[in-house]
């Protein structure tokens, strides 16, 4: 072919360039951007990527080092597993939280509106009275407004670096055929999966050490609607239901 | 090839078998058949992580990774929508690419001591529901130009982007995006015919 370099008559392959995980930088944000966004292009990605699974035929085993499955029992039985349970000395902490949510969250909702990438470290901070109603907070605690695209109440996220652990405030985001997923979406434009939040009640999420990293102010928090269970593959496949911006306390 | 075919074709039906079992059971929190599950496919996985991560430490990591979302997430795989091994296979690559691209370093070179992958359709296949359908991409690859099918694969196989690739073919960006890119096209029309 003479006009290789002439990319214009190339054809749109994003779906298929996504799930062969040839993109990088911001063509790779833009698809992931996609997924969450068409639900058409998400359905894409996931047949190519059962198209080229068949490839894996072809991969050499190898033997994997010695105590790698232990490790990853640790982990499991460690305190990064899934329900971290509350230290008691912070046993009131959430109900005095709960209590200021919906205030944080409007003052929140306002500034995102207001104030949709830049951070600014007191915009967020509602009144200095309920502040103070947190029994010492940690400087760096987090909190979030994941507002539902179509509508309904907020959800609100707090998360405790003390502590490794996600609060949230009830949602009502999933039917009975679908899990709500959380992802963080930080500075490289990629979803990460935060875990599924409960179809009733509060959930709390134990944040793994490489997500910890992602929770940062400005970072965003995304809902999507996924299969029972989580997404298959580690990546959105279903709707984007709602979200929020991370902001200091 | 080989004077048993049958046997074989039966060897690996019952290997997916147990697989598909094992895989079920661990999303029950079935902390053997978690054991089980690492016993069989561990080495797969590793094989897969250590190819692109490039490094045997960070191949590590990410396998200790790979493990910890299957044990999250083992419940939601559904048998008649995937292989166990797709649905494991493309964790633990999905979680090494992710890996690579958050490292600052680009690698133009294909790794030392990474095991070739093997050329042409496997005789039997771990991936596919049915095994007749397994050849389908296999030819379809064969149909395309050279140059095409080889930044495919190698896409796939070490993980790399579009501007590795370039680099190690000594081409233009725009001359690597235009192959892939026909090349996906054709690979398209040829699967969905």
């Amino acid at each position: 072919m003479s006009d290789d370099i002439d990319l214009d008559d190339a054809p749109d392959m994003a779906a298929a360039e996504l799930a062969l995980g040839i993109l990088d930088g911001d063509e790779r944000a833009v698809a992931l951007r996609r997924v969450l966004a068409e639900p058409g292009f998400a359905q894409q990605v996931e047949r190519w990527r059962q198209y080229l699974a068949q490839l894996f035929d072809l991969w050499p085993a190898m033997t994997a080092p010695a105590g790698v499955l232990e490790r990853v029992e640790w982990t499991i039985d460690g305190p990064a597993a899934m329900d971290v349970p509350t230290p008691p000395n912070r046993r009131f902490f959430w109900p005095a939280v709960a209590g200021i949510s919906s205030v944080a969250a409007a003052a929140l909702l306002l500034f995102i509106v207001m104030r949709p990438i830049e951070y600014a470290p007191h915009a967020a901070r509602p009144s200095a009275a309920p502040t103070t109603a947190i029994a010492a907070p940690t400087p760096t605690m987090l909190v979030a407004s994941i507002a539902p695209v179509d509508k309904g109440a907020p959800v609100t996220a707090i998360y405790d670096p003390a502590s490794g652990a996600l609060r949230l405030t009830p949602a009502a985001l999933a039917d009975a055929n679908r899990s709500a997923e959380l992802w963080v979406i930080g500075g490289d434009g990629v979803p990460h999966s935060l875990g599924l939040l409960r179809q009733a009640g509060a959930s709390t999420l134990a944040v793994t050490s490489a997500n910890r990293a992602r929770l940062a102010a400005g970072a965003t928090l995304a809902v999507t609607l996924e299969p029972i269970g989580g997404s298959p593959n580690g990546l959105p496949t279903g709707p984007a239901v709602a979200k929020g911006a991370l902001s200091q306390i | 090839m080989t004077d048993f075919p049958q046997a074989t074709l039966q060897q690996a039906s019952d290997a997916r078998l147990k697989l598909v079992e094992a895989l079920v059971r661990t999303g029950h929190e079935d902390r053997t058949a978690f054991r089980d599950l690492y016993a069989l496919t561990s080495a797969k996985l590793f094989g897969i992580c250590y190819r692109i991560c490039g490094e045997r430490q960070a191949a590590e990591d990410v396998l200790h990774d790979v493990y910890l979302t299957i044990w999250k997430r083992a419940g939601a795989y559904e048998p008649h929508r995937a292989s166990p091994i797709t649905w494991l296979a493309t964790i633990a690559r999905n979680r090494a690419i992710d890996w690579r691209r958050a490292q600052a370093v680009r690698r133009s070179t294909p790794i030392e001591g990474a095991l070739p992958i093997l050329d042409g359709a496997p005789l039997a296949s771990e991936t596919m529901v049915a095994d007749e359908e397994a050849h389908r991409l296999h030819g379809c690859l064969d149909g395309l130009e050279d140059r095409q099918r080889g930044a495919i694969r190698t896409a796939f196989f070490d993980g790399v982007t579009y501007a590795e690739l370039a680099e190690r073919e000594s081409v233009p960006l725009g001359t690597m995006k235009s192959w892939v890119r026909r090349g996906l096209a054709k690979l398209r029309e040829c699967l969905e015919r």
